[in-house]
């Protein structure tokens, strides 16, 4: 991307449309290599309790150097609004900024969002001053209601998390972008660089990914080949691609043909 | 003394939430600790008491998307 058609989410100007999850990598240094080679700056995280018996796990924090990050905090595990509130508040205390995913799932099989849930939380918390982006269902309208409740982003789901199902309503999504004031981010369901080509075609303006990524058999070029899926993407919508016809048209035109 | 710390029940010898970070040996981690429902910042584990019975919560951050 270019410094010209940058993204701007909460007075933070991002040069990346990428937005990358750090759950399920192999090991940290694949982690790291793979968030080398996507050049996200903002990375997400969960917030859990420390394994008391254990404390040598995984605390991601540890991992990265101190690259030129925006955390992004989620409060996965919460199923009210009051319980994102409170994780999102322990994130704040963490010290890492005051950006949160607001990411409340009240079925276990297909985790997708509580809608009334994720719309009094993010209320909640702009309210308090965080930078929230809700994780939320692909609905236009809600969408809306997330913006007029303070939302700095909101984020559709393309598919349930995890599954890689690629956007399942695309229609929905270009009419979230249509609609919306802030920006949208497609945040979770992708499953490779087609899809994530499709919906910055459909004109969001990034995209956030954890599992096609890090479960990838390869995530470091998994990475690279969605980052150049973002630029592809983003550039075609930008340049404005030609109306579907029915039938042919001739690239050099019918005139004057030589042989006849 | 006994303290609900993470969920479960445990014995533990630290009387303020500096000294029980340090039991765990946690103590050069980034963490943040809840007691009974309200965050203690950093710059009052010192000086904060721990009592029986307690709700102490220390979590971190962990991949996640």
């Amino acid at each position: 991307m270019t410094e010209r058609d940058a993204l701007v989410i909460g007075g933070k100007k991002l040069t990346s449309r990428f937005f990358l999850g750090t759950g399920r990598f192999p090991n940290p240094f694949v982690q790291k290599e793979t968030i080398k080679a996507s050049g996200a700056e903002v990375l997400t995280f969960a917030i859990r309790r420390i394994n008391l018996d254990s404390p040598e796990d995984d605390a991601i924090l540890q991992h990265l150097e101190d690259g030129n990050f925006t955390f992004l905090p989620n409060t996965s595990g919460a199923r009210t609004a009051e319980e994102a509130v409170r994780i999102a508040r322990l994130a704040r205390a963490a010290g890492v900024g005051n950006w949160v995913k607001v990411e409340i799932s009240a079925n276990e099989k297909t985790l997708l969002p509580d809608p009334l849930e994720t719309l009094k939380a993010t209320e909640m918390l702009a309210r308090e001053g965080f930078v929230v982006l809700p994780y939320t269902s692909d609905d236009p309208i809600l969408c809306k209601r997330l913006e007029e409740a303070g939302a700095a982003a909101v984020m559709p789901g393309g598919a349930p998390i995890g599954t890689g199902l690629g956007i399942l309503n695309p229609y929905n999504i270009g009419l979230i972008v249509e609609e919306a004031n802030v920006p949208v981010i497609v945040d979770a369901g992708l499953g490779s660089a087609q899809d994530v080509v499709q919906a910055m075609e459909l004109g969001v303006d990034g995209v956030l990914m954890n599992t096609p990524v890090a479960k990838a058999k390869d995530p470091v070029a998994m990475a690279r080949a969605m980052r150049l899926a973002i630029e592809a993407g983003r550039l075609s919508y930008l340049a404005g691609r030609i109306p579907k016809k029915k039938y042919a048209s001739a690239s050099s035109g019918h005139e004057a043909y030589i042989v006849r | 003394m006994e303290v609900v710390l993470n969920g479960e029940r445990r014995n533990v010898a630290a009387d303020t939430v500096s000294a029980l970070i340090a039991e765990f040996g946690l103590g050069n981690k980034l963490l943040v600790v809840e007691i009974d429902g309200a965050i203690i910042p950093k710059e009052r584990w010192a000086a904060t008491r721990i009592g029986e019975g307690m709700k102490i919560e220390l979590v971190h951050f962990v991949g996640g998307g």
